[in-house]
């Protein structure tokens, strides 16, 4: 028989070819298509888990631990995987309502929108912070069965402290503007918000590590990717040794409980801070775990305000404190000598103005002036200074004095290891001709040679100046770290240990001293609040406050030579400086000095502790 | 008939064919290995998928030394038998048999399971061999068409029965013989016509836009195939025919299918055919199998690297999908080699198939060939998103036992009855 459709076998190969080149080609355009594909395939099998590094332990002058870590377990979650049947499970795990459950979902997804696309957990979030141990066994335990959730070990802060929170500062969750900036953090992540948390962030927060698993389909980890480029090990921050001897914080907020202001303690020749204490404060150890947020807002709201850190931040004028400065002034200036006597007959008169003063003998040499702290003998000083003819004008004798304040960090930032630090501030002679008008003489502005007026200083400046006065003239960057491990970038220990010297030579200084260590003695302002046995220098003052009583300021260091210790104290109104800052300022010297016997004044220290200048 | 006195074994077997099926069983181990192995995997290590499907390839190293040995007359002459006792098996699992993922098409014995459709393709070639051989080579007559197209139909309405549209649709693969057994050629386009006017109709309904461009192509290509038939006028006519009666059709199917269907089967239809995204659905597999094949490159990311496929992220990555595993590892040069080796070995039926002296040996090479090339057609095309996924396995690739037995069978009868007329 023949056959008439034999031809057809060559349609049948035809076909075959047709088609064989169709999907050549289609499989072609997808796999000759660059490495988009490739790395698709790649970032859906590996998944990049972080490893959170401990941050910094950090430890006091006298290497006890202030801060160190825990590690506690966050709930993650991939908003668009989680099976509704497991809401009522994860409720009552959590202890929480559904309408909560809502809330926290909606804020997971909101915050998996802004991560960071680097690896397939992209789409999750953080989902519930610090669980409880026995949420997390739960929950670890029904794991397998909770579709879209996982757990991460993170650490979180752990202090041993109750205060100094100002100086420490706190973590918080990265900011919008922080994720935006650097491309390390990833939403939830905790990092420093303020104190040497902050400043020192970059360092602290040690480096994250990378752990690449691969993974299926369902996120379930399949095994280690046992290639090192693809592991990184988290580097823990180093261990960092505070300024802060942590004893002597913490009696100094014990003596400063029930008032408001600032004591600032520096080592004199290293600038190192004893003592950073702002009263009101908070305790650090509310600001960590699951509570950090609500405390937080609850603090923010607070009107007396605890989160205000007025060490630094917090301006007043210094009053009689810096009539110290006036005097090494006067005498670099050859204006006056430690001989020179001025009279005062109850204060200061001007015409039909009087800068009043308190009754003591007259007229006082300069030693005297600094004892008895005379206004008298410090407006006419001033007036003197600046009016002085070598100069030519009362402009050019005002920046001269304006050059030897700028000296002693007035007017300008110290440069302490924190953030938004105040720089306080002196006038200029633009400033006081644009407010005096462009004659102004200098009985317009007498008010600043005794320490009012326009000039404005924080207690850290005003502890600064103590130390200078200490170090008879130069002082070292205040500073709250001492060092870390491992760390010697010589920009920063050069910024620390740099000696900045006054424009005030020296030998000047001993006369002032001897005035502010016959403070303490009979005849002087501070009569009284000394600590027998110490040769503690000091000067008090006292702040006009426009809104209600004084403010009371001591200057101080000890001991007398080679000091260890000088302070600062300003107790918001609390009238005269003799009154309280004195006392607190000296019992902190004796505490630092002699920590072991404290039983010499029992019954000074009684009295501070338990005054309360307004109820807090 | 010149074969009844033959002995049970006499001449070679196509020996072409047979390294073509080694290969392609090789290769299809070797995926099926790599895509089950564990992902840290150091030296040997068989995974039990692996190891079963060995043991599946065993079996059907067995069946072809059994077939070479069997008699042929007694495989004709069983022809009729053996498709009704394989009808009988379909139409039985459909009461005793075990549902696997929505089919109802599997035997089960304890962990192993027979699918019977798997079977029916052969027997369903045999017969229709069989029947088409005993009446010579004339595809005429209302009588003969009715009765070829009951065979093919019986099995194809049976399978659908049972839910498993794919294997069902293997069974459209008969229409190719016919055709080379004298069906004419614009029956045959039709029916292809049909079907593409149908799904275009539907995407047509979706977007607007590519209206003008859809049907000018498909006039453009109704005239290319007029004029590649144009000595034959009764098909010219008929094609013309066909082409505005297909408009017409596309028109009320487009009206009907708006009217007619539910929102929700709308759904599944559209989805099937890629109108409607469904991420974690067969959109997303689909996706997912293409950045699998993307993966591979040129040069593939290597044998046992195919993390797309091994991490489960291509569905089915050992059945269906395996095509995905072959792409990513072997990237296109493996592609173009295992594509080769796949054209060569349907080709090679085509060829063993024209070289028969008879009829009943000629249906069984083009159902082997078609049944072949179908497979293949669906099963890469609905990898790299050309065919809606429709889960049919790739012929000696693809895990599974059934069907390599029964593609097996269907490769070694045919070659047995070209063994016996080469002598
Ligand atoms: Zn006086």
């Amino acid at each position: 028989m023949q056959d008439l459709y034999k031809n057809r076998s060559r349609v049948f190969i035809g076909v075959f070819i047709l088609f064989y080149i169709v999907y050549i080609i289609r499989v072609g355009t997808i796999q000759l298509n660059g490495n988009a594909y490739e790395n698709k395939a790649i970032n859906n099998a590996l998944n990049k888990i972080t490893l959170y590094p401990s941050r910094s332990v950090i430890y006091d002058r006298n290497n006890k631990i202030i801060i160190k870590n825990y590690v506690m377990y966050d709930l993650f979650a991939f908003p668009k995987q989680l099976d509704t049947l497991n809401k009522s499970f994860i409720c009552e795990v959590l202890n929480i309502d559904t309408a909560f459950y809502e809330k926290l979902l909606t804020e997971t997804w909101l915050k998996s929108r802004k991560r960071r696309k680097n690896n397939a957990y992209d789409r999750s979030a953080l989902f519930y912070s610090n669980l409880s141990e026995a949420q997390y066994t739960v929950l670890r335990e029904n794991l397998y069965r909770l579709r879209g959730f996982y757990v991460e070990p993170r650490t979180d802060r752990a202090y041993n402290v109750t205060g100094g929170g100002h100086a420490l500062g706190y973590l918080g969750e990265a900011s919008e503007t922080l994720l935006k900036e650097e491309s390390y953090y990833q939403p939830g992540d905790l990092v420093g918000i303020t104190g040497i948390e902050k400043y020192y962030e970059s360092i602290f927060r040690g480096i994250k590590g990378v752990k690449t698993v691969w993974q299926d389909r369902t996120y379930q980890e399949r095994g280690d990717v046992n290639n090192d480029a693809f592991n990184i090990a988290a580097i823990s921050g180093p261990d960092v040794t505070s300024t802060l001897d942590i004893e002597l914080q913490r009696y100094a907020e014990e003596l400063f409980k029930g008032k408001r202001g600032s004591i600032v303690a520096i080592e004199p020749a290293t600038g190192e801070v004893l003592v950073f204490v702002n009263k009101p404060d908070f305790d650090p150890n509310e600001l960590v775990g699951k509570d950090r947020s609500r405390s937080f807002r609850r603090m923010l709201i607070d009107p007396k305000k605890p989160l205000y850190n007025r060490a630094v931040k917090g301006v007043y004028p210094p009053g009689s404190t810096v009539k110290t400065v006036l005097a090494l002034i006067g005498l670099q200036e050859g204006i006056i000598e430690p001989s020179t006597r001025k009279g005062c007959a109850g204060g200061y008169h001007m015409g039909s103005i009087v800068i009043g003063c308190h009754a003591h003998p007259s007229p006082l040499d300069l030693e005297g002036s600094i004892q008895i702290s005379c206004n008298a003998y410090y407006c006419d000083l001033f007036r003197q200074i600046i009016d002085h003819p070598k100069y030519g004008n009362v402009n050019a004798g005002y920046r001269v004095l304006e050059r030897h304040w700028r000296s002693f960090g007035l007017g300008s930032p110290t440069g302490i290891d924190l953030l938004g630090e105040d720089g306080g501030s002196i006038p200029t002679v633009e400033g006081l001709a644009k407010r005096h008008g462009k004659k102004w003489r200098s009985s317009q502005v007498v008010s600043l040679g005794i320490g009012q007026g326009e000039i404005l200083l924080t207690p850290l400046q005003l502890a600064n100046v103590a130390a200078i006065l200490a170090n008879r003239g130069f002082y070292v960057t205040p500073h709250l770290v001492k060092s870390i491990q491992g760390y010697s970038d010589t920009a920063w220990l050069r910024k620390f240990t740099k000696k900045h010297r006054t424009t005030v030579n020296p030998k000047y200084f001993e006369t002032i001293i001897q005035g502010m260590s016959n403070v303490m003695k009979p005849g002087g302002t501070a009569n009284g609040t000394g600590i027998p046995g110490i040769d503690i220098c000091g000067k008090t003052g006292t702040a006009q406050n426009p809104h209600g009583k004084d403010h009371s300021l001591f200057i101080a260091f000890a001991p007398r030579n080679n000091p260890k210790i000088a302070v600062a104290v300003i107790v918001e109104n609390a009238g005269f400086g003799s009154t309280y800052a004195a006392p607190i300022s000296n019992l902190v010297i004796e505490k630092f000095l002699h920590p072991d016997t404290l039983t010499k004044v029992p019954f000074v220290l009684e009295r501070i502790k338990k005054s309360v200048i307004e109820p807090l | 008939m010149k074969y009844e006195n033959q002995q049970s074994r006499d001449g070679r077997s196509d020996w072409i064919a047979v390294a073509l099926f080694a290969l392609l069983i090789t290769i299809g181990w070797l995926n099926i290995y790599s895509v089950t192995s564990d992902v840290n995997q150091e030296g040997f290590q068989i995974s039990a998928i692996a190891l079963k499907q060995l043991f599946w390839i065993g079996g059907a190293l067995l069946i072809m030394i059994v077939v070479s040995y069997a008699n042929v007359v007694f495989i004709h002459y069983l022809s009729y038998y053996i498709y009704g006792f394989v009808l009988l098996l379909n139409i039985s699992v459909l009461f005793l048999g075990r549902e696997v993922s929505g089919a109802k098409s599997w035997f089960g014995f304890g962990g192993i399971g027979i699918q019977p459709s798997e079977f029916a393709k052969l027997a369903t070639a045999m017969a229709l061999a069989k029947f088409l051989g005993a009446y010579g080579m004339r595809f005429k007559g209302l009588k003969i068409i009715g009765i070829s197209l009951a065979i093919i139909t019986a099995p194809l309405i049976i399978v659908l029965a049972q839910n498993d549209t794919g294997t069902a649709l293997v069974f459209l693969s008969f229409y190719l013989v016919l055709y080379r057994e004298g069906m004419p050629g614009y029956i045959l386009l039709s029916a292809v016509l049909f079907g593409i006017l149908s799904i275009t109709s539907i995407y047509l309904n979706s977007f607007d836009v590519s209206f003008i461009w859809l049907y000018g192509t498909l006039i453009v290509l109704g005239l290319a195939i007029a004029y590649a038939f144009r000595k034959v006028r009764q098909a010219l006519i008929a094609i013309a025919f066909i082409v505005s009666i297909s408009l017409v059709f596309s028109a009320v199917i487009g009206w009907t299918y708006d009217k007619l269907f539910k929102e929700y089967q709308k759904d599944r239809i559209e989805i099937v055919l890629g109108l409607k995204a469904d991420p974690r659905g067969m959109g997303y597999n689909l996706d997912q199998s293409k950045i699998a094949i993307g993966a591979g490159q040129w040069n593939g990311r290597g044998f046992l690297n195919g993390t797309q496929t091994k991490m489960g992220f291509v569905p089915e990555q050992h059945t269906d999908f395996i095509f995905c595993t072959i792409g990513e590892e072997w990237g296109f040069f493996g592609v173009l080699v295992f594509f080769s080796i796949y054209l060569a070995f349907v080709s090679r039926l085509v060829l063993i198939a024209e070289r028969q002296s008879d009829t009943y040996g000629r249906i069984l090479g083009y159902s082997a060939a078609s049944i072949f090339f179908f497979h293949w057609l669906i099963n890469i095309g609905m990898t790299i998103g050309l065919v809606p996924v429709i889960g049919i396995p790739l012929p000696f690739i693809s895990f599974g036992g059934s069907s390599l037995w029964g593609f097996t069978l269907l490769l070694f009868v045919f070659l047995r009855y070209d063994q016996a007329r080469r002598n």
